[in-house]
């Protein structure tokens, strides 16, 4: 929030070639034993790691990486946004906002001095489904970080002063939304998907100023706990060493908490024609979603290498290669699959163009759609999108952070310790059949609900 | 959803001139090919993964009149053909060895960057000699030139057209560099943009596209005997084009010669912004002043910690935001104190706020302890810096491009940890003393001022 003002001075400054597009991040196993924990050892084609059972049960994956003196430890907990209580969403935000604004004796000031002392990051950040914290040190300050971070899990204070800013920004948040594209897609998106379900509520002046200290502190217990949380550390710090720190992170920790189950979404039917929001600017943003498919779909990656093909390749895949390099209609456009959620599973893209040509951007859309689903992919679009997509998952572990991110998300989606493994032959196993069974069966035009905002001419 | 406080680091490679590495044992290595291409290897071991980029010293501060934007567009078109790579070819080969690849243009440097597994590195170094010296630039008038100019008028809309602080910014950068290299914005003009043609770009591409304009980065698990004999393979056999003439358009930029207010105003605005840039410095111009100042505007304005956030925002609930920074390239850039109030203060309540805060710090100096722990700060960047392969690249690579040395990088822990309270202060005090002029910008919603 406070930096947004340079972060767009900085995109302003530079042009680029196009958007960088990311895919995520491969490993067997030997046993071996520490003093009072268990460590199993998974040697991988990039990197091993070593699986944790601590003293008090917690399970961390570290992967040791001594030639930098850092270490970076990530945590997770399954409780995001979409279970903060009716009336006061935004409520989880609040509570991960606090955790660097002071504890025990130090208030928002003193804390935030005392990491700049150690010269280490630490803060908390939530999703819908999910509440995340990471902590990167110079490894020689280790133990004062894991200190401090101790001290915030066990008595954060949330003071007036940084819960009363934070209401502050929330307030300005909300007034931005109104001329925000971004927000105001995915406000539309809400009410189109899922009007009733708690991933469409999101924090209003009403949820923001009923939320209260007390109600915050105590939804904090709700969200971090000793069984729920997952733990991933990458960098220059042995199992023995960084075993008891966490232990020590998480004891003050309440052990479980119980909120109840949220329901799966029951997907609305699209919208036949775009749904079109007036907001004064030159160019109009265009998005289309439709259905997913679960993340533990067998055909899971047979979709994965379709949406490469169809919009999620960058230069190589047929969105970016008509609408950008043939038309000249926009600088990108590109499609994800989202199929992280726990209770939805969707398909959506997006891309910008100048009013005059949004008509014809979304023309194209609609026979690109048809014509994948109709006339299917070719053998040699399947084998170069096994390509990338094999070849390039080192990629994705050339930082310490980047590995601990990697590690965390197959953690929170439980895909086992041996995924890096696995992945591999999972992509090159995919078909050219599967491939177009699932294009006939989710890319076609009708599945889509587009929505536009800008001032375009359709 | 926000993550409240990582956007720093990003913000960083931008506005700031370098970070640098510490640790003793480990060394970049840097040395020249007979045909004048410099070469800088940045170890990694970690993963067996290499980043390679090229950095050519041109940019947008070397355009003609009335051809801005070719610089940009000419990098746009660097992807499209040569003689041995057809039509779409270069994304298709390194899509197909699981590499990324992407270009950015600045005011004083275009680099392209390819980031692969380690044994593809002949390859792709064999696909950036092609293009340095075998480039096709189609002259159909509906051709792929065309196309890619109608994708960067989209990239212009997107980047700058469609956010009102971003135009306001233009505007405030136009006067700022006013008959400077810089005073275009790096994209150019949407009227100029539109009227480059393929001869335009065939002329800059000949002018300034040769090794020895050239700086050659690898970071990655290779080592530099490695690195030396396909350099040598793959650029060592392309001669000097000698059509460059190491005529570089850099100039002192000159000092604001009065006071002067710029607002825009837009419906789409719901949050009003207070910006005044002042002249600032340069690495290249003086070094010691760029750290003193990185150092004193981190204790004035740098994050939540600093004077003007602990008063402004905190004390006196007066702003949602507040800071002082600067950043430059190879000419000066500005420094500026920004904010952005809250709802109910108004702009000039805010402006007289955060400057009694600024003169009154300037009056009384810096405490001591506060400048020790910024300059560690600033040091312990040195090791964070080679967490992030790609990032280290661009840093390095950027410094070399624009003449920056080698060991000022490597020394830069050293040399911000001299700096004293009383430099940092002093170093604040020359930019926004009570006599120094300014360009302030104000955005507003429409019908507000």
């Amino acid at each position: 929030m406070r930096l947004i003002a340079y972060a767009l001075l900085a995109i302003a400054l530079a042009g680029c070639a196009y958007f960088e597009n990311f895919q995520p991040p491969q490993m067997p196993s030997l046993p071996k034993f520490g003093s009072s924990m268990e460590v199993t050892v998974h040697e991988g084609s990039f990197t091993t790691i070593q699986e944790i059972k601590t003293k008090r049960g917690a399970s961390v994956w570290l992967v040791e990486e001594p030639s930098i003196p850092i270490v970076s430890i990530l945590m997770s907990w399954p409780v995001g946004s979409a279970k903060d209580p009716e009336g006061l969403e935004g409520l989880a935000s609040s509570v991960v906002y606090q955790m660097n604004e002071g504890a025990g004796d130090l208030d928002s000031l003193a804390f935030q001095t005392r990491m700049r002392e150690l010269n280490m990051s630490y803060g908390c950040s939530e999703q819908l489904d999910r509440v995340r914290c990471s902590i990167t040190t110079l490894s020689e300050n280790l133990e004062q970080a894991v200190d401090l971070v101790t001290t915030a899990f066990k008595s954060p204070r949330f003071d007036d002063g940084p819960f009363e800013r934070h209401r502050r920004e929330d307030i300005v948040a909300i007034q931005r939304r109104a001329t925000s594209p971004p927000a105001i897609t995915n406000e539309i998106l809400n009410e189109v998907l899922y009007p009733t379900h708690p991933y469409a509520r999101i924090p209003t002046n009403e949820s923001v100023a009923a939320r209260t200290r007390e109600l915050a502190l105590e939804h904090k217990d709700k969200i971090m706990t000793r069984e729920g949380v997952i733990v991933t550390a990458v960098g220059d710090v042995s199992p023995e060493l960084l075993a008891p720190m966490i232990d020590k992170m998480i004891a003050p920790l309440p052990k479980k908490s119980s909120l109840p189950d949220t329901s799966d979404v029951v997907p609305n039917p699209p919208r036949k024609e775009p749904i079109i929001a007036e907001l004064p600017q030159p160019q109009s943003l265009i998005t289309f979603v439709g259905r997913g498919i679960a993340r533990d779909d067998p055909e899971y990656y047979s979709a994965v290498v379709l949406n490469h093909i169809f919009g999620g390749g960058g230069f190589e895949s047929r969105l970016m290669k008509i609408l950008r390099v043939e038309k000249g209609l926009t600088y990108g456009v590109g499609t994800n699959l989202e199929s992280s959620l726990k209770h939805t599973n969707l398909w959506a893209g997006s891309g910008q163009t100048k009013n005059e040509s949004a008509g014809e951007f979304i023309d194209i859309l609609k026979s690109e759609m048809l014509r994948i689903s109709t006339e299917g992919v070719t053998e040699d679009e399947v084998r170069k999108a096994k390509l990338y997509l094999d070849g390039s998952y080192p990629l994705s572990f050339d930082s310490n952070l980047k590995i601990a991110i990697q590690m965390l998300g197959v953690r929170e989606l439980e895909l086992g310790i041996d995924h890096f493994d696995n992945r591999s032959l999972l992509i090159n196993e995919v078909s050219v059949e599967s491939v177009n069974r699932l294009a006939r069966k989710y890319l076609k035009p009708e599945n889509f609900t587009f929505i536009v905002v800008g001032e375009p001419k359709l | 959803m926000m993550i409240k406080r990582f956007l720093i680091l990003f913000i960083c490679t931008i506005s700031s001139i370098v970070l640098a590495t510490a640790q003793d044992e480990w060394r970049p290595s840097q040395f020249w090919l007979d045909n004048g291409m410099e070469v800088v290897v940045l170890p990694d071991h970690r993963v067996p993964v290499v980043t390679h980029m090229i950095w050519y010293k041109v940019g947008s501060a070397h355009e003609a009149p009335g051809k801005s934007g070719i610089a940009h567009l000419f990098e746009h078109v660097m992807f499209k053909e040569t003689d041995d790579i057809g039509p779409g070819e270069f994304s298709s080969i390194i899509n197909d060895i699981g590499g990324r690849s992407n270009a950015f243009t600045s005011y004083d440097y275009t680099a392209y960057y390819e980031r692969v597994a380690r044994q593809h590195l002949g390859l792709v170094m064999s696909l950036e000699a092609e293009r340095m010296t075998d480039l096709i630039i189609n002259d159909d008038p509906e051709g792929p030139f065309i196309s890619e100019r109608d994708v960067v008028k989209e990239e212009r809309r997107q980047r700058i057209e469609n956010n009102p602080s971003v135009i306001l910014w233009e505007k405030a950068m136009t006067k700022f560099y006013e008959d400077h290299p810089y005073e275009i914005t790096i994209i150019g003009k949407m009227d100029e943009v539109a009227k480059l043609t393929p001869q335009d770009g065939f002329e800059f591409y000949r002018k300034y596209y040769s090794p020895e304009n050239a700086v050659l980065l690898v970071a990655g698990d290779v080592t530099e005997e490695e690195v030396r004999e396909l350099a040598n393979l793959y650029y060592g056999t392309i001669e000097r084009s000698k059509t460059f003439d190491n005529e570089m358009p850099w100039k002192k930029v000159k000092r604001i010669q009065e006071s002067s207010t710029i607002v825009h105003t837009d419906p789409k605005v719901r949050q009003p912004q207070w910006t005044r840039y002042y002249n600032g410095t340069s690495w290249l111009e003086d070094k010691e002043l760029t750290v003193s100042l990185q150092v004193g505007l981190s204790v004035l304005g740098g994050g939540l910690t600093s004077h003007l956030y602990q008063t402004i925002v905190e004390q006196k609930q007066l702003a949602i935001s507040v800071g002082a920074n600067s950043w430059s390239e190879h000419d000066e850039g500005p420094a500026f104190l920004s904010g952005s109030p809250v709802p109910g203060v108004s702009i000039d309540e805010l402006a007289d706020a955060i400057m009694a805060e600024v003169n009154k710090v300037l009056a009384e100096g810096f405490d001591e302890q506060d400048v020790i722990r910024v300059r560690n700060n600033l040091a312990a960047n040195a090791v964070y810096l080679r967490e992030n392969q790609q990032s280290m690249a661009s840093t390095f690579g950027r410094a070399r491009a624009i003449g920056i040395p080698l060991d000022d990088i490597l020394n830069y822990a050293d040399l911000v940890k001299s700096v004293s309270a009383e430099d940092a202060i002093e170093a604040v005090r020359k930019v926004f003393g009570v006599d120094a002029n300014y360009i302030e910008t104000r955005l507003l919603p429409e019908g507000e001022w």
